[in-house]
C-alpha cells in the first residue's frame, strides 16, 4: 500500500490542495466582499458589522477563522512555489519560438499575479487590519464608541495611491481568479462536455464580479457615492 | 538440402489439436532457465515477447525504433478478420481457412492457413480483453465490416486505427512484462546479424544506433519478427525504415528465403505527386466497402470528374467482377487499374490514377455516416493532396503494400535453421502469392500469441542446446564483420546519398518486379541491378561518424542489403514461369486476369543462399491440397 | 517557394546546440514538411555537410515517431495533424520557419531534432495495461459494452505518444498523455479491476520522469494531433485523488 506521505508529494495531490485552498479563497474573497459592499447601505451597517464580526463565538471565531485563513493562504503558496519549482525544472531550455493556442495571459501569469496579490494582501492587513501604514485612519471611532470602519474606508480611498495600489491589485486578482476558478474545477475533476464550457464561463464571470465588487468600493467613494 | 515442413498427420480441423497435444512442454521452472531474443516488436514481435514472458521464459526484446509501439503494424488501417460468425452470414472456421487459400491463388499450406482461422476467434477475445476498443454496435455487441475477398462481414475493426490499436494491446502487454523484469527491452538497438553455432541460431549482432557501438546477446532460441522488404521498391506504404535485413542476414547465413516475388501491390494508395515522394500513403481497404472506382470510358478525358456523365463512367471492377465488384481482392483490383491507366484512361497528373467515388454513397447514407465510417481517412486524403474527398473523388492507384514472401519456415514457424523461428510479415507462410485484407494483423497476433509458445516449447524441450557465451568465435566473427560493414560504408566517400541508391533501385524494381512482370524485364533487372550495386560500393557517401547517432548510416546499411536481395527477388519472379496471386507474368495471363500453372509450380521456392546473389539454389516444397480442389480463381 | 529554415543543430546529448540558417529553393507545395527536410538533407549531403536528423517512420500520421516544433507549436501550424501530414501548402514563399526540437527534461536531446521519449514507455510500464496474460480471455461478446463507451474509449486511445503534449506544455507536463491512456483503460470494464492502482502508479512515474505538473492552459489538446481532449485529466484527477483516499494498494 501506498503511504499517504508518497502520495502527498505528487503533483495531483499538490493540485488538489491548491484547488481546495483555492476554492476556500475565493469562499472567503466572497464572505469578505458581501462585508465590503456594506459601505453602500451606510456607517451604522458597516461598523455594526465589525462589531459582529468580532464578537461572534464570544470572540474566538474570528481569529478561527483568521488562524484557517492562514493556513489556507499558507498551503495554497507552497503548493504553489513547489509546482512552479518542479514545471520550471522540466523545461530548462525554452524554446526560441512559442505560439500559444489556448493558453491565456491569466494562465502563463498565475505565479506573478498570485505573488503580487500576495504582497499587496500583507500591506492591505498593515493597512486596515493592523492600522500600521494609516494609523490616524484606522484609530477612529464612531458616535457609538466602534471602531469606525466606514470612515477609515471613506478615509483611505480620498488617497489616490491607496485606490491605485487597490485597483491595480484588483485587476490582478481578477485575472488570477480568471484562470484560477475553472482552473480548480479541472483540477478537482468537475469537467464534463455538457458543463466544461459553463464552468469555464462561469469561472470568468465570478472573477469579474469579484474584481468588479471590490472595486465598486473605491470608486464610490471617489465617485461621491459613498460619503 | 530437405525441407520438412512438419506438418502433423491426421485430418486438416484436428492437426493443430493434436500437434499440441504432442508437442513436449518445458516444465514452469525450467521455463526460466531458457533465453530467447526476439528481433522487432510489430504485432508479431510484441506478441511473442509479451506471451513468452509470461509463460516465464527469459526474453530480449531488440527494435530500432525509439519505442516498441513504433512498428508498422501501428499503420494498418482497415481490421482484422475472424471467423467468429457474429454476423450470422454463413462465416465459418472453414469459409475463413478456404477464403484465404482461394485469395492467395492455391500458394499456402492448407494447414498452416486452416490453423490461422482457427485461432482468429481467440485472437479477438485476447485483444477484447487487454481493452483494445473495437468498434461496437449500439446493444454493446462487437461490430464487423466486409473486405475484400470475402463474401462476409468478418472484420473487427478500431475506426480507421485497428493497427494501431491492436499493436498498442500488444505494446501494453509487451510493457507490462518489462516492468516485471520478464523482457529485457532494447530500444534504437538494430540487428545486423544472426550468430549461428553449431547449426543452431543462438545469438545476434546489433548496432546501437545513438552509440553506434556494435554488441552481441546470446540466446536458446531466435525469433524474427522484422516484417517484410516492400521497401526494396522504395516507394511504398511501408514505414520508411522498415527493411529487409534482419531477414536477409539470416538468410546469408543459412536460412532459405521463400517466395521472395510474392509481392502484394495495394489498390488504393494515393498517387505519387513528385520526384521528392518519400513514400506512398494506403487509404485503407474499407473505403471500398463504399466506394465506387472509375475512370472514363473515353481515352484522355480530362474533364473534371462531375462533368462526366453516368453512362461515360466505366466502373469497370463492377463490370468485370459483379458478383465481388468493389470489394475484389487486392492483386485484382491493383491489376485492373494499371489496366485502365495502361488504356490510357487514367485520370489525374501523369494519368496515374482512378477515382475512388464516395458521390452515390453520401447521397443512400448521408454524409455523417461516411464522416462515420471513414471521417479520419477522409481528413488523412484532404491533407495529403488539398482535395475534399466529400465533393470530388478520391484519385488512387495501386502501391506496394505487403509482402506474402519471407524466410521459410516449417509448421512450427521454424526456419531450416534450428532455433531461427520467423514470424508475422518476415515469414512467408500463410497467404500463399496474394494476402487478403485484414489478413496480416491476424497472421500476426496468430503467429505471435498462439502459434510460438507451444512450438517454441517444443524446441526447447526437446533438449540438446549447450550453453553459448558471447565470447564464441562465432559471435566474435559476426560481430567483426558487422563493425568492418560499418566502417566500409562510412569510408567509400564517394558522391550519391543512399537514398539516391535507394530510389534507382526502387524505380528499377518497380518498372521490371512489379505489378507486371516479364522474362525479358526481369533479366534486365538482373543486368542493372549489380551494376547500381557496383556503383554503390563505390560512389556512396555517408557523412558523420559510426559513434552517434547516424541516420545516414542507418539508412546505408539498409539499402546494402536490399541491393543484393532485389536480384533475390527478380531470380524468383523469373523462375516462377506462371503467373499467381502478387505475382504476374504478362506471358501467362488469359485475357488480364491471372494463369496459374499448377501442374508445374504447385511449391513454395525456398532459395538458399550459395555466396552470389544471382545464383541461389532453389529447393522446393511441394504444396498439397488435400481439402481444397484447386481452381480458377473467379471473383466475377 | 523559397524558404529560409532556423533548424535546431546539437551534435549530442552533452553537445552546446544552436540555430542555424538554411535557405532552400524550390520547395513544392506538394511536398509534405518531411519532405522538405528531405530534400535539405540530400543537399547538405551532396555538399559534404551531415544532415538533420530528425525521427520519422510511418509518414502517416501514426506511428507517433515524427515531432518537431515548427514555429512554436509542435508539428506545425494546423490542428490535428502531424508534421509527416503537415504540408508545404500550409507555407508560403519567402516564410522563415523555426524548426526545433521538443524541450523537456524527460525528453532529453539525442542529437538535432531527435529527442528520447522512453519516459513515456517507463510510464506504460507501471500500469498502462490490463493484467491478462494470453490465454485468459473469455469470448469477446461476452461483456456487452454500449458504442459510447466504446467510443470514448478509442477516443482516449486514439493517442500515438508522440509527445507533443509534453512539447506544448509551458509547464512540460505529461498529463494528457498519461490521463489518455488512464482514461482508455478507466473507460472499459476490463479496465475496472486494476483502475485506482493504475492511476496511482502512472502518475508517481510521470512525477519521477521530471514532467511538470499540470496548470490547465489546454496547450495540450490544441497541439494533440489526435485531438485528445483535456476532460481526459479531470478524469484522471479525480481517479487519482479517489485511489489516493481509499485505495488499499
Amino acid at each position: 500500500m501506498r503511504t499517504f506521505g508518497e502520495l502527498w508529494r505528487s503533483t495531483i495531490l499538490t493540485k488538489w490542495v491548491m484547488a481546495i485552498t483555492g476554492v476556500l479563497i475565493v469562499l472567503f474573497l466572497l464572505g469578505h466582499l458581501s462585508g465590503n459592499l456594506l459601505v453602500f447601505v451606510g456607517e451604522e451597517a458597516m461598523n455594526e458589522y465589525g462589531v459582529w464580526l468580532r464578537s461572534l463565538g464570544h470572540g474566538t471565531l474570528l481569529w478561527v477563522v483568521r488562524l484557517g485563513l492562514v493556513a489556507i493562504f499558507v498551503l495554497h503558496i507552497v503548493s504553489a512555489i513547489r509546482l512552479s519549482a518542479k514545471n520550471r525544472a522540466a523545461r530548462p531550455v525554452s524554446y526560441a519560438r512559442t505560439e500559444s493556442r489556448k493558453s491565456t495571459v491569466a494562465s502563463r501569469t498565475m505565479l506573478l499575479s498570485g505573488l503580487l496579490i500576495l504582497a499587496y494582501g500583507v500591506y492591505h492587513l498593515a493597512h486596515f487590519t493592523w492600522g500600521l501604514t494609516n494609523p490616524d485612519f484606522y484609530n477612529q471611532t464612531d458616535a457609538l464608541g466602534r471602531h469606525d470602519v466606514y470612515h477609515m474606508v471613506i478615509a483611505s480611498f480620498r488617497e489616490p495611491l491607496i485606490v491605485v495600489t487597490y485597483l491595480l491589485a484588483m485587476v490582478l486578482t481578477g485575472l488570477h481568479l480568471n484562470h484560477a476558478i475553472s482552473s480548480a474545477m479541472q483540477t478537482l475533476g468537475v469537467s464534463h462536455p455538457k458543463y466544461v464550457t459553463i464552468i469555464r464561463r462561469l469561472g470568468v464571470g465570478l472573477s469579474i464580479a469579484i474584481a468588479v465588487g471590490f472595486s465598486s468600493v473605491p470608486l464610490g467613494v471617489v465617485a461621491g457615492i459613498v460619503k | 538440402m530437405d525441407l520438412k515442413n512438419n506438418i502433423p498427420s491426421g485430418p486438416l480441423e484436428q492437426k493443430w489439436d493434436r500437434h499440441r497435444a504432442e508437442l513436449k512442454l518445458v516444465n514452469p521452472a525450467n521455463k526460466r532457465k531458457f533465453n530467447v531474443i526476439v528481433v522487432g516488436t510489430g504485432l508479431a514481435g510484441a506478441s511473442a515477447a509479451a506471451t513468452l514472458a509470461e509463460l516465464g521464459y527469459n526474453v530480449q526484446a531488440f527494435t530500432y525504433h525509439d519505442s516498441p509501439r513504433r512498428a508498422h503494424s501501428i499503420a494498418a488501417q482497415g481490421g482484422i478478420n475472424a471467423a467468429k460468425n457474429y454476423q450470422n452470414d454463413g462465416d465459418s472456421v472453414w469459409r475463413l481457412f478456404y477464403d484465404t487459400i482461394k485469395g492467395g491463388d492455391f500458394r499456402a499450406r492448407e494447414a498452416n492457413v486452416y490453423r490461422l482461422a482457427q485461432v482468429s476467434v481467440n485472437i479477438i477475445d485476447q485483444c477484447v480483453a487487454q481493452g483494445v476498443p473495437f468498434a461496437r454496435e449500439y446493444g454493446g455487441y462487437l461490430a464487423n465490416r466486409s473486405f475484400g475477398g470475402a463474401q462476409v462481414s468478418r472484420t473487427f475493426y478500431a475506426r480507421g486505427q485497428t493497427g494501431q490499436q491492436l499493436l498498442i494491446g500488444a505494446y501494453q502487454a509487451l510493457e507490462r512484462q518489462v516492468g516485471l523484469g520478464k523482457v529485457r527491452m532494447h530500444t534504437k538497438k538494430e540487428m545486423m546479424d544472426l550468430v549461428v553455432v553449431n547449426g543452431r541460431a543462438r545469438g545476434i549482432v546489433t548496432r546501437d544506433l545513438t552509440t553506434g557501438k556494435i554488441e552481441t546477446h546470446a540466446a536458446d532460441a531466435v525469433l524474427l519478427c522484422t516484417g517484410g522488404y516492400g521497401n526494396v521498391f522504395y516507394l511504398s506504404t511501408n514505414a520508411k525504415a522498415c527493411n529487409v535485413t534482419a531477414a536477409f542476414r539470416a538468410h546469408k547465413r543459412g536460412a532459405l528465403f521463400g517466395n521472395p516475388c510474392y509481392t502484394q501491390i495495394h489498390p488504393t494508395c494515393i498517387p505519387v505527386s513528385g520526384d521528392y515522394q518519400s513514400k506512398l500513403t494506403l487509404m485503407s481497404e474499407s473505403l471500398r466497402n463504399d466506394g465506387r472506382i472509375w475512370v472514363p470510358k473515353k481515352r484522355g478525358d480530362n474533364r473534371a470528374p462531375d462533368q462526366i456523365p453516368e453512362d461515360e463512367r466505366d466502373y469497370y471492377l463492377e463490370r468485370k467482377y459483379p458478383s465481388f465488384g468493389n470489394l475484389s481482392p487486392r492483386d485484382i483490383a491493383s491489376r485492373a487499374a494499371k489496366e485502365a491507366c495502361d488504356d490510357g484512361r487514367g485520370v489525374g497528373p501523369g494519368g496515374l490514377g482512378v477515382y475512388l467515388d464516395f458521390a452515390d454513397a453520401i447521397k443512400r447514407l448521408g454524409r455523417k455516416t461516411i464522416e462515420d465510417r471513414y471521417g479520419n481517412l477522409f481528413e488523412m486524403y484532404e491533407r495529403i493532396t488539398g482535395e475534399d474527398p466529400y465533393s470530388v473523388p478520391m484519385r488512387i492507384y495501386p502501391a506496394v503494400h505487403y509482402t506474402m514472401g519471407g524466410l521459410w519456415v516449417d509448421y512450427d514457424l521454424m526456419s531450416n535453421l534450428p532455433g531461427l523461428f520467423v514470424l508475422g510479415e518476415a515469414n512467408f507462410s500463410d497467404h500463399g502469392a496474394n494476402r487478403l485484407g485484414a489478413s496480416a494483423l491476424m497472421q500476426g497476433l496468430a503467429d505471435g500469441y498462439f502459434v510460438i509458445p507451444y512450438t517454441l516449447g517444443g524446441y526447447l524441450a526437446k533438449g540438446g542446446l549447450d550453453t553459448v557465451y558471447t565470447d564464441a568465435p562465432e559471435f566474435r566473427e559476426a560481430a567483426a564483420a558487422a563493425e568492418q560493414k560499418v566502417h566500409t560504408l562510412l569510408n567509400i566517400n564517394g558522391k550519391r546519398t543512399p537514398a539516391s541508391f535507394h530510389r534507382e533501385l526502387g524505380k528499377i524494381m518497380w518498372d521490371y518486379c512489379g505489378m507486371a512482370r516479364n522474362e525479358a524485364g526481369l533479366k534486365t533487372a538482373l543486368k542493372k541491378i549489380p551494376e547500381l550495386r557496383e556503383e554503390f560500393w563505390k560512389n556512396l557517401t555517408v557523412p558523420g561518424s559510426g559513434e552517434a547517432l547516424n541516420q545516414t548510416l542507418e539508412h546505408a546499411t539498409r539499402v546494402a542489403d536490399f541491393m543484393e536481395f532485389a536480384e533475390l527477388m527478380c531470380v524468383d519472379a523469373l523462375h516462377r514461369n506462371e503467373s499467381c496471386g502478387g505475382h504476374f507474368r504478362e506471358e501467362y495471363q488469359d485475357e488480364g486476369e491471372a494463369k496459374r500453372n499448377d501442374d508445374d509450380y504447385t511449391y513454395v521456392a525456398a532459395w538458399e543462399y550459395t555466396g552470389d546473389t544471382a545464383k541461389p539454389v532453389l529447393h522446393k516444397e511441394n504444396l498439397v491440397f488435400e481439402n481444397v480442389q484447386l481452381a480458377t480463381r473467379s471473383y466475377k | 517557394m523559397r524558404l529560409r529554415l532556423h533548424i535546431w543543430r546539437q551534435a549530442g546529448p552533452d553537445a552546446q546546440g544552436m540555430l542555424k540558417t538554411y535557405d532552400l529553393d524550390n520547395v513544392s507545395e506538394h511536398m509534405s514538411f518531411l519532405e522538405m527536410l528531405d530534400v535539405l538533407n540530400e543537399q547538405l549531403m551532396e555538399k559534404g555537410e551531415e544532415p538533420v536528423a530528425f525521427d520519422h517512420d510511418c509518414r502517416e500520421g501514426i506511428c507517433g515517431t515524427c515531432g518537431m516544433v515548427i514555429n512554436g507549436r509542435p508539428h506545425g501550424p494546423l490542428a490535428r495533424t502531424t508534421a509527416c501530414q503537415l504540408h508545404m501548402r500550409t507555407f508560403k514563399d519567402g516564410d522563415e520557419i523555426y524548426i526545433e526540437p521538443w524541450r523537456a527534461t524527460a525528453f532529453p536531446v539525442v542529437r538535432d531534432l531527435v529527442v528520447d521519449r522512453s519516459s513515456f514507455d517507463r510510464i506504460i510500464q507501471k500500469g498502462g495495461f490490463i493484467s491478462v496474460n494470453t490465454g485468459n480471455a473469455q469470448d469477446g461478446n461476452a461483456i456487452p459494452i454500449s458504442k459510447t463507451d466504446a467510443d470514448r474509449a478509442m477516443d482516449a486511445a486514439a493517442c500515438i505518444g508522440c509527445g507533443a503534449c509534453v512539447a506544448a506544455c509551458p509547464n512540460a507536463s505529461a498529463m494528457l498523455f498519461t490521463a489518455a491512456k488512464i482514461g482508455h483503460l478507466a473507460s472499459l470494464p476490463q479496465g475496472q479491476a486494476e483502475r485506482f492502482s493504475r492511476a496511482t502508479n502512472m502518475v508517481l512515474q510521470m512525477d519521477a520522469e521530471g514532467f511538470g505538473s499540470c496548470t490547465n492552459h489546454y496547450e495540450c489538446e490544441a497541439a494533440c494531433p489526435k485531438g485528445i481532449s483535456a476532460e481526459w485529466i479531470a478524469a484522471m484527477n479525480r481517479d487519482f485523488a479517489k485511489a489516493a483516499i481509499t485505495s488499499r494498494d
